[in-house]
């Protein structure tokens, strides 16, 4: 006899591991998706949005950039019959999810199962704004001393 | 000996069929894939047996094992036939109103008509007619369906990913406290897409924004960044923007983008020794000191009241700049010249000289 056996996933929380590293901010972090059927682009707004609802992320916005409309103009025949052309156009159509202060744990969380679960035929474009304290070496002058010094003897 | 050998297939098909039912009938079923090929050595004999997609969904039925050495009695025919008729219809059939939908659909899957039970209807209707109906429409296979993405699903799933999730400091709540405790802001982009590559050519570029207001610059140190950032700073926002997209990985545009941010911040704080030659046409907004406007203003306030002898011409001068309407008028002029000719601004110069003259 065959039977099929079923393995069992060990419990999640024990995979989760707190790191010392300081967690990187995203004061914005925008989602722009392609795809050439508006319906399919409507369900996938509908998924993003609830998914971040779930998860506790505050949605800025959710926009409908102007469509794309690409023409091509060709000839119907293979050889001669110049009067005789076939026109073809390709529609792409955006969505814009706008996202505003997360954590970069979150962000990844959010991204990686928006991505996994992004249908065939679209495409995403993700653009990260990361916000950053000025860095030591950029608090005070090098040359701060040298500067003094040439105003004084001015 | 031809007869047997085709008893024993019979048998081992039919034992094989009851052992599939059994396994159907437990919960863990659904888990199988669509198509079960179980290859089985039975009584010397190899038997490779292709199972119906299905026969693989579970029954909730408990079939009865009969006895397989003298062949199957008819009631025991009877009653597997039927059974494995219901098991060739739709599950559809056999549907709960209240049953879990994320195992019917636990991952993205291609549209099965036997198992969504919607009446759904899709494609181009005929004349006089209607969409073509779900079984067999290659339009429903086509599209890419969100089945397996229901509220339900979702929050499930979210349920699992909030531990790995962290919350936004408490005290960052408004832009202004973001730019005040964290002024310097990198933009990156990420690409998701099919294509021949995986890789895209834009996303190794790195924009660094940061507003000089932040930084700790003096005047000298603050005019001098600006000359040197050039096309690179905004006046009315007051923001320098560096793009490093000279690197091929991110990080790497990165950490030249703050080398870069470095760099003109200590640049900026020299002072170099051609630098005390900087004349009048390269001040970057007017000054009025050592003006000819200044010249004028005195030239013309001594000759409507002329020098005696006692007063010496610096004390005059002093005393003269020291007054209200020439400063007024120092006002107007550099706002005139800094910010250009507006109604206001002419407005202000022509009060200031007619005070200045008392007109």
């Amino acid at each position: 006899c065959m039977y099929v056996c079923m393995c069992v996933c060990v419990c999640v929380r024990t995979c989760i591991t707190v790191i010392e590293e300081p967690d990187t901010l995203f004061q914005k972090l925008t989602v722009l998706v392609k795809g050439h059927d508006k319906a399919v682009l409507d369900s996938y707004e509908f998924f993003a949005s609830m998914t971040a609802k779930e998860l506790g992320l505050t949605l800025a916005k959710v926009s409908e950039p102007p469509k794309n409309i690409e023409r091509l103009t060709l000839l119907k025949s293979v050889h001669i019959f110049k009067k005789h052309r076939v026109q073809y156009e390709m529609r792409t159509h955006f969505r814009c999810i706008e996202i505003s202060k997360v954590t970069g744990s979150t962000a990844q969380v959010y991204l990686e199962y928006i991505q996994r679960n992004l249908p065939e035929g679209m495409a995403m474009e993700v653009t990260k704004t990361a916000i950053e304290k000025v860095p030591e070496h950029i608090r005070t002058p090098l040359w701060g001393d040298q500067s003094q010094a040439e105003k004084t003897s001015q | 000996m031809i007869w047997r050998s085709v008893d024993l297939r019979r048998t081992a098909l039919r034992t094989l069929l009851q052992l599939q039912l059994n396994m159907a009938a437990s919960t863990f079923c659904p888990v199988l894939l669509p198509l079960s090929r179980i290859n089985c050595k039975l009584n010397g004999i190899y038997t490779l047996i292709s199972l119906n997609k299905t026969a693989a969904y579970s029954t909730g039925l408990s079939v009865k094992k009969t006895g397989a050495k003298t062949g199957l009695p008819q009631r025991g025919g009877k009653e597997l036939r039927r059974q494995i008729k219901q098991v060739l219809q739709p599950r559809t059939e056999r549907m709960a109103v209240d049953q879990d939908w994320t195992a019917v659909y636990p991952t993205a899957a291609s549209f099965k008509a036997d198992a969504v039970p919607l009446p759904v209807r899709m494609g181009y209707p005929v004349k006089k007619g209607v969409p073509p109906s779900k079984k067999g429409n290659l339009e429903l296979l086509k599209i890419p369906n969100f089945l397996h993405l229901t509220p339900n699903a979702i929050k499930k799933q979210c349920e699992a990913l909030k531990p790995f999730c962290t919350e936004w400091p408490a005290a960052l709540d408004s832009d202004e406290k973001c730019e005040k405790h964290f002024p310097i802001q990198v933009q990156k982009k990420d690409y998701v897409f099919a294509g021949p590559s995986l890789r895209h050519p834009d996303a190794r570029i790195v924009t660094l924004t940061v507003k000089l207001s932040s930084l700790n610059l003096d005047d000298h140190a603050r005019k001098k960044m600006i000359k040197l950032s050039g096309e690179r700073y905004n006046k009315d926002t007051d923001t320098l923007t560096i793009t490093a997209d000279s690197c091929p990985l991110k990080q790497q545009n990165h950490d030249y983008a703050m080398y870069m941010l470095t760099v003109l911040y200590h640049e900026s704080w020299k002072i170099e020794a051609w630098e005390k030659e900087k004349t009048r046409a390269d001040m970057e907004e007017y000054v009025w000191e050592d003006s000819p406007s200044q010249k004028n203003i005195l030239e013309t306030l001594l000759r409507i009241r002329p020098l005696s002898e006692q007063q010496e011409e610096g004390e005059v001068r002093e005393e003269l700049l020291g007054r209200e309407e020439v400063q007024e008028y120092k006002d107007s002029v550099t706002k005139l010249k800094n910010e250009g000719e507006t109604e206001g601004n002419m407005q202000q110069y022509k009060e200031a000289v007619k005070k200045l003259l008392s007109i």
